[in-house]
């Protein structure tokens, strides 16, 4: 895996956040490994992204931690993160990986509204980790390929951004575009 | 005979909005042809039918598709091979463009790629119509791409600067020009003096990068 200390610095942050609850700064770390997945593009990176992101939603929201079934999905999903840290440190990435898929395939042992909702965090993680990396520089295209999301989803939901709004995207003056457009149809 | 290559993301971008009409009247004043890759098929018919809350949006962009608004290029077999050839140097030449951490960041997807290299193939007059904003600035500004790329990814991002010049000639559009178009020409059936102003937000807040201080300027003219 490419950047593999940048990555278990973050999961090794993630643990120590983890303790003192501070779920907004579990979300802006899983941002920073946004920044090098950009440029590896690295399916293990990337997922990792996910699985942190989703996890900061998930403990943002208290009202499903009432469910029998979420201190065991919990605590799996913490169990598999641990362990996914020291298969990092071995550089035993194909270990590594498979940990990280344990915790997405967790949702398979739930059933009724908290899988609905599960499954809909880590669907709108991978959606957000996508609008993420479009707003990097990466094309619409490419990005819905790396996450793995449809053009569809991610075109409703990078539009709701300020990824347009910035100065530098301004690239050719309007009048000279409607002249464009009007020439075209002219 | 003149021509306008749509992108996935314009199309997907009507089809949301439920402006498809438009987009047929449109067709109807324009003398030439609005052309899709299979590419961009895949992307807007194809694989959305797959997925319940899109299948609707991917049906309305097929029966387009098969009245003929929106078509396949016809090319010679000697033009696809040129097409596939053009397609896979504009992914090198995009894909190798700029490097950060010693690596090169792949920025574009065969899609775009193929919408760029059919405006190259065809003879006729072409714009592409790209809402999303990384083709369109490496067509228009590519250092800006960089600059963007930089203060993202919070890292040096160098760029093959010779290679620029090998986008200048792609000229694009968005969707929100469109429109434009339409209010100007009068297709536009909803009556209430706001509706133009409502789709050229619509469009945005659906994925075309236009800023809202263009809208605002779209709005006023």
């Amino acid at each position: 895996m490419e950047e593999r200390e940048h990555v278990l610095t973050i999961l090794k942050n993630v643990e120590s956040t983890l303790k003192r609850k501070n779920y907004t700064k579990i979300k802006s770390l899983s941002n920073q490994i946004i920044h090098n997945a950009s440029i590896h593009q690295d399916p293990d990176i990337i997922s990792t992204a996910v699985i942190i992101y989703s996890l900061s939603k998930l403990l943002e929201q208290e009202v499903y931690k009432e469910n029998r079934s979420w201190d065991n999905f919990y605590n799996q999903y913490i169990q598999h993160l641990k362990k996914a840290v020291q298969l990092l440190k071995k550089d035993d990435i194909a270990e590594f990986r498979q940990e990280i898929d344990l915790i997405r395939k967790l949702i398979q042992g739930l059933s009724g509204k908290l899988k609905d909702y599960i499954k809909d965090v880590f669907r709108k993680a991978r959606i957000n980790k996508a609008s993420k990396i479009y707003e990097h520089g990466i094309s619409m295209e490419k990005t819905a390929r790396i996450l793995g999301v449809s053009l569809w989803e991610l075109a409703e939901y990078s539009g709701k951004t300020k990824v347009a709004d910035i100065n530098l995207a301004v690239t050719m003056p309007l009048g000279k575009r409607i002249k464009l457009a009007e020439e075209i149809f002219g | 005979m003149k021509n306008l290559i749509f992108d996935a993301g314009p199309l997907i971008n009507f089809s949301m909005n439920g402006i498809l009409p438009i987009l047929k009247k449109l067709k109807k004043e324009f003398k030439g042809d609005f052309l899709i890759t299979k590419e961009v098929y895949h992307e807007i018919i194809e694989h959305p039918q797959k997925i319940k809350r899109f299948a609707l949006g991917a049906l309305q962009l097929k029966e387009l598709f098969d009245e003929g608004i929106i078509k396949y290029a016809e090319l010679t077999a000697q033009q696809v091979d040129e097409l596939r050839k053009k397609r896979n140097q504009i992914l090198d030449i995009s894909n190798s463009l700029y490097r950060a951490k010693g690596r090169n960041i792949h920025i574009l997807d065969k899609g775009e790629a193929a919408a760029m290299a059919l405006s190259l193939v065809l003879k006729e007059p072409t714009a592409l119509v790209i809402d999303e904003r990384t083709a369109r600035m490496l067509a228009e500004n590519p250092d800006n791409l960089r600059k963007i790329l930089q203060r993202k990814l919070k890292t040096n991002v160098t760029a093959k600067t010779s290679n620029y010049k090998e986008f200048k000639y792609f000229k694009v559009i968005r969707s929100t020009e469109l429109i434009y178009l339409a209010h100007k020409k009068k297709l536009i059936e909803l009556k209430d003096p706001r509706a133009y102003e409502a789709m050229l937000y619509g469009l945005k807040y659906k994925g075309c990068s236009i800023s809202e201080h263009e809208v605002e300027q779209l709005k006023r003219l």
